[in-house]
């Protein structure tokens, strides 16, 4: 078939040697490959273990990949289980330590690795049955050791730990469990409290329940024999005990009666989250399957799709914006999505349901469609090099019970899917009326209007129901003035203020992982140094003494601008408040906002070099307990730096907070000060 | 950081060719007429195809007053060309499935296409399109000007340790023009004029200074008249073409020194002046390689990371070219460690390879993890294209896929202790130590 397309594309130059191809445009493609995906040869152990073997002789290398037939794995409080016994089934054996057993597989030349549910082996065919052994070994004998498991828990607990600040994360997991529920394998959140409880026993009983061969496919990619491969997992697999597995059923989850807006407030947030997501009957084979795979990137597959042309190209609301479309033998979902500025999340929530909307109602012109095709196509195609592609393929036919012809004909129903088809499974797939629209953002400054899309309700970052924000009123006779008199006061008497000379705070400062060392002296009136350092480095130094102002940052002088010699001298106070009324800055208050759970009224302070920034007092205490600025970073929007203070400690009658939360957005600074000490006697000279 | 060793240690094979003794890489090879040299390998067992054009040309070909070019035009290339319009080239690719990039080393520029099979005609259209008609115009040398910059920034500049090539090079070089990095001065690029870089595209873009490697689906037969129709019309290029011989001198002492950077954890950097790519000594010193940070039970992993935890992560990486290349050994500090001690114990493992063999075992596993890699850099059709080709400019030998194996089966634990003895030696090196940049404003 092949051979007609290159024989008109090269027929000119033959006849006529001056004569070349058309050079002002692309060739024309070749007709679609045939694709040649191998069948597997298949058996079944006594033990109820099936094995495939797809003999491929290209190079002389073989790959076992072991996987159970569990689709999500309900772990309830101990949610995170799965994946830490994955972990651990690779560290060490009953006869092996960790180093003994990476040395033998080197040793092999060869590659091992575990998961929750699979492993794989990979080496050279030589070396092939030496490693089964070993990958025997790690399965039927694991150590599970329990100190091993202790550093597999830390790893999982810094993971989690970082994603609190990650808002992507976070809106996976509440997505996650609103559309499927709690109840829903695929609905729980592995928690640090959830991590904490997993034991060994537990991993134990994990892998007694689940990792048992009368539930599990062995599958051989390489250059072996299916009878090899029968005898390695006769010898190797042959005595693994057989278990009982009950498959759960789950409950198909319930549908919104209509599309809600769920709200995880997130005052840091200067982005939202954004995602319009549905559970979706899609499993992989059913008619629908290739068709809804085309639609979806259409909607918003990459750079290509929809999507990324409206809200990025068009609107510029967001860097980027893509749907997935994931189908399921339990229960398939939907997802489209975008991190957007807080000022745009309502205009995006109604872009995306404007192109649900145009996808269901209109037909894909000629030209989008088939470009798309191919470029599925040509993926597809591509995808072939590997084997372990040829593996999966014969394991998803398995698992999902697809005809066996599944793969070798998917280019050819790729092709007849037409603009008809396209429009029908976005109508049967996608229904805007019915949506989960989940937000993780500001909500104070975003959720107003978002009532137009349905109700609106409020959740945590674990997913759980909470009740709105309350907005928090300042007392109307409250004036600016009298509040910052109640904050120097709340600080410390006029007495205790006037008796302190200096200050000298030491503590530390994580950042990302780091323990940095963190130093602020301060003697009064008016001079400051403050340093971050590691290993006795200085990192950071701010400075103010004797009316000279320096900052240093990683080695470099910063320019000294006049808000910056602002907020030196503020530094340099314990109470600053008392500049700002001295020197009349300007002072509005503005509302209020919880603030780590409490009431806190929000001041905007406006310098005399015209710098706006934000103070948020406690209503109750007057304490200062959040500061929040926002610069235009050219080329990079609004940055947000926010400050929280807490940890109080009265030294000598003058509150000082111990404990500081620098958020910058990407990054967090966690500052502690231990170690507090004042009127030591100390002098300028002293601020070196 | 295990895993980035094999990584690093399989690219490496996978530029330098890959042979495994059951599986011959039946290629055919021809010129045409306009001296373009032509690499075919068959294989259907997946309907893909890599379509690649290695030209000759790297940053040692460059003028001393104007380097980085050689890795300009490999941006520029992508510009467009009298029949492909501007920012057209890579959909082309991208809208068929495909994939496409390219890369510069000192000693050549590379750039490829991995297509579906039935789309091979739009890989050569493309790369004829790029040898015949490639616009160079200021419009597209302002644009990629502004994007290489801005590469720079972002790889070298702004990256931790980013500068580390660089830094090596300027000190471990004297005169070879080795001692300059591809991405070259930023400076020489503003300073040249359109007509040079003319210029440069006439010198160096023809098709005797070119390997056109295409493996995969195809059918030779048909694809050698669509080469002829695509390739055969392209004029053979007759301006000269740089090809410095410069013999570097002997480093005559050790060179240390400080790099303050933007960084958190210190990093110790020993760059040993280490032999051309090719020789007897260049397979013993990969094996050598392999010994220090292949895997997790290799020394540097053992010693460095597990057991004295002294380091975050340790990579041995072999830096060979056409010319006397680098053997370089690199640790960044865990938090605390004095790069005085990090150093001390790095060449306490460096020195372990000049006091006594290797075990037996060792070596075994080192050979067995060398030949596995070997293997795998044979799975795509795109490594096959790319080890046919550099095989063919660098030794003349596109078959040496098929022998190279044999050479590493040669190399005996004897070589390894010489090899090391001869070259792993404090007056043959370059040491940086990587500091935060505040210690000199201290």
């Amino acid at each position: 078939m092949k051979k007609q397309i290159y024989i008109a594309l090269i027929c000119l130059p033959f006849f006529s040697m001056a004569q070349t191809v058309d050079r002002t445009k692309s060739p024309a493609p070749g007709k679609a490959p045939l694709i040649q995906v191998a069948s597997p040869v298949k058996f079944t152990l006594a033990n109820g273990l099936q094995v495939f073997v797809v003999k491929n002789t290209k190079l002389p290398k073989v790959t076992a990949t072991l996987a159970l037939d569990v689709e999500g794995f309900k772990e309830g409080d101990k949610a995170g289980l799965a994946e830490m016994s994955g972990q651990l089934l690779k560290r060490g054996t009953a006869t092996k330590s960790k180093a003994e057993l990476d040395e033998a597989v080197e040793f092999l030349g060869g590659s091992l690795s575990t998961a929750s549910g699979s492993a794989s082996a990979s080496s050279l065919k030589n070396n092939f049955p030496k490693l089964m052994e070993l990958m025997a070994e790690v399965i039927l004998h694991p150590a599970l050791n329990a100190d091993e498991l202790e550093k597999v828990r830390k790893q999982t607990i810094s993971g989690i730990e970082s994603s609190k600040d990650d808002a992507d994360a976070i809106s996976n997991n509440v997505m996650k469990k609103l559309v499927y529920g709690a109840n829903h394998a695929f609905g729980e959140i592995t928690t640090t409290k959830t991590v904490n409880g997993v034991k060994v026993e537990d991993v134990k009983n994990f892998i007694k329940t689940y990792w048992i061969p009368n539930n599990a496919y062995l599958i051989f990619v390489g250059d072996i024999d299916p009878a090899n491969a029968k005898a390695l997992a006769e010898k190797n697999f042959g005595t693994w005990a057989k278990g009982v597995y009950a498959r759960p059923i789950y409950e198909k989850p319930a549908i919104p009666a209509t599309t809600y807006v769920a709200i995880v407030d997130r005052p840091a947030s200067v982005q939202s989250v954004v995602a319009v997501a549905s559970t979706v009957n899609l499993s992989k084979g059913s008619p629908n399957d290739i068709p809804s795979n085309v639609m979806n990137n259409i909607l918003g597959g990459g750079f290509s799709g929809r999507l990324f042309a409206n809200l990025r190209e068009k609107h510029g609301f967001t860097y980027g914006a893509y749907s997935s479309l994931s189908p399921s033998k339990q229960i398939g979902m939907f997802s489209a999505e975008a991190s957007v500025r807080n000022e745009k999340t309502d205009s995006s929530i109604q872009e995306i349901l404007n192109e649900l909307n145009i996808i269901r109602n209109t037909k894909v012109g000629d030209t989008e469609l088939s470009r798309m095709k191919n470029y599925l196509a040509g993926g597809f195609a591509r995808s072939l090099e590997s084997p372990n592609t040829i593996a999966n393929f014969a394991l998803s036919i398995a698992v999902n019970h697809l005809p066996e012809d599944y793969y070798q004909k998917y280019l050819t129903n790729l092709a007849a899917v037409d603009a008809q088809k396209v429009q029908e499974v976005a109508t049967a797939l996608l229904n805007p009326t019915k949506m989960h629209i989940v937000i993780v953002g500001n909500a104070k400054q975003i959720a107003k209007g978002l009532e137009k899309y349905g109700p609106v309700k409020y959740f945590d970052m674990e997913g759980n129901e909470v009740a709105a924000p309350t907005e928090v009123i300042a007392d109307a006779s409250l004036t600016p003035a009298a509040l910052m008199e109640k904050a120097i006061a709340a600080v410390g008497s006029k007495e205790a203020l006037d008796n302190l000379k200096d200050v000298q705070l030491k503590g530390t400062a994580s950042v990302m992982g780091q323990s940095l060392e963190m130093k602020q002296t301060i003697v009064v009136p008016g001079n400051s140094v403050t340093t971050m350092s590691m290993g006795g480095m200085a990192i950071m130094r701010q400075a103010v003494v004797d009316g000279k102002y320096a900052v240093t940052q990683q080695g470099q002088q910063a320019p000294i601008t006049d808000d910056l010699k602002e907020g030196l001298d503020e530094s340099a106070s314990l109470a600053p408040e008392q500049i700002y009324l001295a020197k009349g800055y300007g002072l509005k208050i503005v509302g209020g906002e919880k603030v780590n759970g409490n009431d806190a009224i929000d001041v905007e302070v406006t310098t005399p070099s015209k710098k706006v920034a934000h103070r948020f007092y406690d209503a109750k205490t007057f304490l200062l307990v959040k500061t929040s600025k926002s610069e235009e970073v050219p080329g990079r929007g609004t940055m947000t730096q926010q400050q929280y203070y807490t940890g109080y400690k009265n030294v000598n009658g003058v509150q000082i907070a111990s404990e500081q939360l620098m958020d910058l957005g990407q990054m967090k600074i966690n500052i502690k000060y231990n170690d507090i000490k004042v009127n030591q006697g100390l002098k300028i000279s002293d601020l070196k | 950081m295990q895993k980035l060793g094999t990584i690093l240690l399989a690219s490496f094979f996978f530029l330098n060719g890959a042979p495994a003794k059951s599986q011959t890489i039946q290629f055919e090879k021809y010129t045409l007429p306009n001296g373009l040299k032509i690499i075919l390998y068959e294989d259907h067992s997946a309907p893909v195809v890599a379509v690649t054009a290695l030209y000759h040309v790297g940053s040692k070909n460059e003028d001393t007053a104007r380097t980085g070019f050689a890795h300009f035009f490999e941006h520029l290339l992508f510009e467009g060309t009298d029949n492909i319009k501007r920012g057209e080239f890579d959909k082309y690719v991208t809208n068929a499935g495909g994939a496409l990039n390219a890369n510069t080393s000192q000693d050549r520029t590379f750039y490829y296409e991995l297509l579906p099979s039935n789309q091979v005609g739009l890989g050569l259209w493309l790369e004829s399109e790029r040898m015949m008609h490639a616009k160079i115009e200021q419009v597209g040398v302002n644009t990629q000007r502004e994007v290489v910059k801005e590469e720079k920034r972002q790889r070298m500049d702004n990256r931790p340790y980013g500068s580390f090539l660089t830094e090596i090079l300027k000190r471990a070089y004297k005169v070879h023009p080795y001692k300059w990095a591809p991405i070259g001065s930023m400076d020489h690029l503003n300073a040249a004029k359109l007509e040079e870089f003319i210029q440069f595209y006439k010198t160096y873009y023809v098709p005797n200074n070119c390997v056109l490697s295409i493996a995969g689906d195809i059918n030779k037969v048909e694809l050698k008249k669509q080469i002829e129709a695509y390739f055969g019309p392209i004029a053979k290029g007759t301006l000269p073409i740089n090809r410095p011989s410069i013999k570097e001198p002997p480093l005559g002492g050790e060179v240390r020194d400080n790099i303050y950077d933007n960084i958190q954890l210190p990093a110790v950097l020993d760059a040993y002046r280490a032999p051309k790519q090719g020789g007897d000594e260049y397979y013993a010193f990969n094996v050598l390689s392999t010994i220090l940070s292949g895997g997790a039970s290799s020394r540097m992993n053992k010693t460095l990371v597990d057991s004295k935890q002294l380091a975050v992560a340790t990579q041995a990486a072999p830096f060979f070219n056409e010319d006397d290349g680098l053997f370089i050994v690199l640790s960044v500090a865990n938090m605390g460690v004095k790069v005085e001690a990090l150093e001390e114990s790095m060449d306490s493992v460096v020195n372990g390879l000049k006091l006594r063999l290797v075990g037996e075992r060792e070596f075994q596993k080192v050979k067995n993890q060398i030949t596995t890699d070997l293997v795998n850099s044979k799975a795509t059709m795109a490594g096959i294209a790319e080890s046919l080709a550099n095989n063919e400019v660098y030794f003349g030998d596109a078959n040496l896929i098929n022998t190279e194996l044999e050479k590493y089966n040669k190399v005996t634990r004897e070589d390894v202790l010489k090899v090391a003895k001869k070259y792993l030696n404090k007056d043959n090196r370059v040491v940086l130590h990587y500091l935060p940049k505040e210690k000199t404003t201290k």
